[in-house]
């Protein structure tokens, strides 16, 4: 089946009509998935958003509870459940791959994230193919193909004047259901594209398994300035901190994003701090991406999105350290 | 003698970041700055079942949450024993009997009391460091017939900094077969007891580690003295037990800041034998 | 331009191998094309790495900062590095005896991508450097930019409720990365008003009332210091307009203290920490 271009917006419109959906746009100058609105112009053409779409599952602030004091004195705790049906639609292979890794991370591993798991259950994952990318992107180096995101409830492939459209989950063919009447019969031409950034990720794990404390980090953590910028455009980037917010009687707890970056991550009541500076932290960042995670389910955390490559302001650089890597005997 | 073999990552549950409200149903000054309280549901309930080493999560709720080992247990309670050294601590220490506090968990692993039966015990521990380490001493009173010869070694910086003074003088050394040493690091009036660091004081006591498992937990500096000084005793790093302290927010491994390589101290932790944490990266 | 390049290099070079210095810090090849990065260098062989050219958009009078007490050490000054160091020195956040300044003068960097002069560039007041221990090349002579207060203005032109909602706009963008602080020569806190957890000043949730806290928070804890290098905002990854914050303030205090900028020479005290008997008080 496709979808013509000239659908693309009805098909929108029919979507919001039972749940938010998500398209890449640019909001106030920056590029990121915002909620469709009906005189949206289309921007399904952005390479990549500045601000990665994990927000959709795990917001920057999300209320986890109301707690307070009743008018017994008994203390009270009120869950709390934001959770809507969503659809993301034009999302790429690099952010997708990074909801897998999330699935893992909050799905996983004997405790099931309540939070994060209301929201995965109703999101519905349109991916769009790329045909075209940045001088940042690297995803087909991390073992990911651009144009194919297996995971994605359904598949757009980019022609001419039409998309491609396949299902690949239940939940997929479910929706397509509610597309019908935008679809029609036939095919488009995709050209096939590679990303022209390339890192070999050969031996790179098991040669991080012995660089603990090998003096690259000590060298490249010198220009990092510790602020959180790569962990927060990070797609997959996904630690947060729990706080609260008190007024009078009540409050709520929250989480919200931090960052392995910031001294105060790790920072224990009393004096000590196993990272105490950018060096540990640094290196903690990327072991997590190269090494940690994939001890611990079976994956690399770097997608290949690009995003702290390009915004990191003083250019350290995932790729080069990669590079790097390679060259190295250890 | 078998293996010492510890469960990793071994904890599960539902629901697991939203805490049941609680009452401190007891208050125990252990020291100017330790307390000890002791928990129950509004129901006369045990606010979780747990194993000894286990983790929960205690919140003042209106200032905020903060991991503590459970240090005892009983068949409708739990204890905690809490340091005033930041917010959340200083907040639950201007608490009462009755007031009420959040609790969830039980978070992490827990020492492996299955595989060291038949073993004699040896728990190393200074000032706080004693709360995690009586959860499993405890259990082996409890279980006393599946464990040797019981010794404990424990040091504060001073007499007043000691905490659980009436186990230490009154009830642990009348269990049997039970050896409880105490010293202090300061000397001061009314303390005729031993005045050494904890590791000299390991070394001096002579603690035979024939068919023995030591268990160890305290600050970074006693940490380090201590397992050298097991170590130069003749214990292996397979037979030396320890429970390691990290900053903890969700306590269910998702929120990434207590990590040791790819390990959480929360979920995979916190307890392991020496020889599991030197395969570890050592950012502890 | 690439005589610079040339001059640094020896510069370099001779300064490492003699030991006057123990690290240069210039910049360096980026991956991509006309991208350059932060580069330190201790080993004098390494010096052929050392670039210059129209893109070292990096400010690396910072860095001075953080590398101090390990030793001596040299690095490139324009005239933004160059009034970095002088703000650290009037600050006393940095002696001068423990940096060698090899001076450059600018005639402005451009961004990699547009090959446009940058902003920070085109509203730069002092293109050569106002400190240095050798000047290499030429002082350049640069117009003063036009009124570099044109988006403060528009902004005071504003009604309350469009300056409201024109703010609410730039703060609902604000991620909470902190790149402006940490990139910031002014910003040299041993710990920043946002890291004291236990003061409790910041709330670490992401809306608008917490993000505007910690802007105007830093602006005004920047006050007086701000040298106008323009790092923050082009830092900034989702491009506020930081800088009109910190024109604001400057605007203010030349109508009411009179003109006066930042970082041109190492004494101190700033207008905001000087008391005079005539000191307007308005506010009072």
């Amino acid at each position: 089946m496709i979808l013509k271009k000239e659908n693309v917006q009805n098909l929108l419109d029919e979507l919001s009509k039972s749940a938010l959906v998500f398209v890449p746009k640019e909001v106030d100058g920056v590029l990121k998935f915002a909620p469709f609105k009906s005189a949206d112009e289309m921007t399904l053409d952005i390479i990549n958003t500045t601000l990665p779409p994990k927000d959709l599952l795990f917001p920057q602030t999300q209320k986890m509870y109301r707690y307070g004091i009743d008018a017994d004195g008994k203390m009270y705790v009120d869950p709390s459940d934001d959770s809507a049906e969503q659809v993301v639609f034009g999302i790429r292979t690099c952010d997708m791959q990074s909801i897998v890794c999330m699935d893992d991370v909050f799905l996983t591993k004997g405790f099931v994230d309540e939070f994060y798991q209301a929201k995965r259950d109703k999101l519905l994952t349109v991916a769009i193919g790329c045909n075209k990318v940045a001088e940042t992107c690297f995803c087909d180096s991390m073992g990911l193909d651009p144009q194919n995101s297996p995971t994605a409830d359904i598949q757009l492939l980019e022609g001419d004047d039409a998309y491609s459209v396949v299902a690949q989950t239940e939940k997929g063919e479910k929706a397509l259901e509610s597309w019908k009447p935008f679809l029609s019969e036939g095919s488009v031409e995709v050209p096939k594209i590679e990303c022209a950034l390339k890192v070999d990720m050969t031996g790179v794990k098991d040669k991080l398994d012995r660089m603990f404390d090998h003096p690259i980090w000590e060298e490249l953590s010198a220009k990092c300035l510790a602020c959180g910028t790569c962990t927060y455009v990070c797609p997959t980037c996904h630690c947060f901190d729990i706080s609260q917010e008190n007024k009078m009687k009540d409050g709520v707890r929250f989480r919200c994003w931090d960052s392995c970056m910031f001294s105060e991550y790790t920072q224990m009541a009393g004096d000590h701090n196993p990272r105490p500076t950018k060096k540990e932290r640094l290196r903690n960042r990327f072991m997590h991406k190269l090494c940690f995670f994939e001890d611990r389910y079976g994956k690399t955390l770097c997608v290949g999105c690009g995003r702290c490559v390009e915004k990191c302001p003083v250019s350290v650089d995932i790729t080069c350290l990669i590079d790097q890597i390679g060259e190295f005997d250890v | 003698m078998s293996k010492i073999e510890i469960s990793h990552g071994c904890a599960f549950g539902e629901k697991p970041l939203i805490p049941q409200i609680c009452n401190i149903i007891g208050i125990v000054e252990e020291t100017s700055d330790v307390k000890t309280f002791r928990i129950q549901t509004p129901e006369g309930k045990k606010p979780f079942e747990c194993r000894p080493g286990q983790l929960g999560m205690l919140s003042a709720m209106f200032t905020g949450e903060s991991m503590f080992c459970v240090a005892d247990q009983g068949d409708d309670y739990i204890e905690f024993t809490v340091k005033r050294v930041g917010m959340v601590t200083e907040e639950l220490h201007s608490l009462s009997v009755g007031a009420q506090v959040g609790v969830r968990g039980p978070y992490g692993n827990w020492f492996p009391t299955e595989s060291c039966k038949g073993r004699n015990m040896v728990f190393v521990a200074g000032g706080i460091g004693l709360a995690p380490v009586r959860a499993f001493l405890s259990y082996t009173l409890k279980h006393r017939e599946d464990y040797g010869t019981i010794t404990l070694v424990y040091s504060a910086s001073n007499k007043d900094d000691l905490v659980f003074k009436k186990e230490l003088f009154e009830v642990w050394p009348n269990e049997p077969d039970t050896h409880v040493n105490v010293s202090v690091y300061h000397a001061c009036d009314g303390w005729e007891g031993e005045v050494c660091y904890t590791a000299p004081f390991l070394e001096k006591l002579g603690i035979s580690t024939e068919n023995a498992a030591a268990v160890l937990c305290g600050g970074p500096s006693l940490y380090r003295t201590c397992s050298e000084g097991l170590r130069k005793l003749g214990f292996a790093d397979e037979d030396i037990i320890t429970t390691l302290e990290m900053r903890m927010k969700c306590g269910v491994g998702k929120c990434g800041r207590c990590n040791i390589g790819g390990k959480f101290i929360c979920l995979d932790g916190p307890v392991f034998t020496l020889a599991e944490l030197a395969g570890l990266p050592s950012d502890v | 331009m690439s005589a610079i390049e040339d001059k640094i290099r020896i510069r370099t070079k001779e300064l490492l191998e003699s030991g006057e210095v123990a690290e240069f810090i210039g910049w360096g090849k980026g991956r991509f094309e006309n991208q350059t990065s932060p580069l330190f260098i201790k080993d004098p062989s390494r010096v052929d790495e050392l670039v210059y050219n129209d893109y070292c958009v990096n400010t690396l009078g910072k860095y001075a900062y953080q590398m101090k007490g390990d030793g001596k050490i040299a690095l490139c000054v324009r005239g933004c590095d160059a009034r970095a160091i002088n703000r650290m020195l009037s600050d006393k956040a940095l002696n001068r005896e423990d940096v060698y300044l090899l001076g450059i003068p600018c005639e402005g960097m451009r961004d990699r991508k547009t090959n446009e002069v940058l902003k920070k560039c085109q509203e730069c007041r002092h293109h050569n450097p106002v400190v240095y221990d050798e000047l290499l090349g030429e002082e350049v002579e640069f117009p003063l930019p036009e009124n570099r207060f044109v988006e403060v203005e528009a902004i005071e032109q504003m009604s309350t409720q469009e300056r409201a909602d024109y703010f609410d706009t730039v703060f609902s963008k604000c991620i909470r990365c902190y790149a402006c602080r940490d990139v910031c020569p002014c910003c040299t806190c041993n710990q920043c008003f946002v890291d004291q957890r236990e003061a409790d000043w910041q709330g670490k949730q992401s809306n608008i009332p917490e993000n505007r806290f910690f802007g105007l928070t830093r602006a005004f804890h920047v006050g007086d210091r701000c040298i106008e290098c323009g790092e923050c905002e082009r830092v900034c990854p989702m491009g506020l307009p930081l800088m009109s914050l910190n024109r604001k303030l400057i605007k203010d205090m030349n109508t009411l203290f009179g003109e006066f900028e930042a970082g041109m020479g190492d004494e101190g005290p700033d207008v905001l920490r000087t008391y005079k008997l005539d000191d307007v008080e308005e506010f009072m």
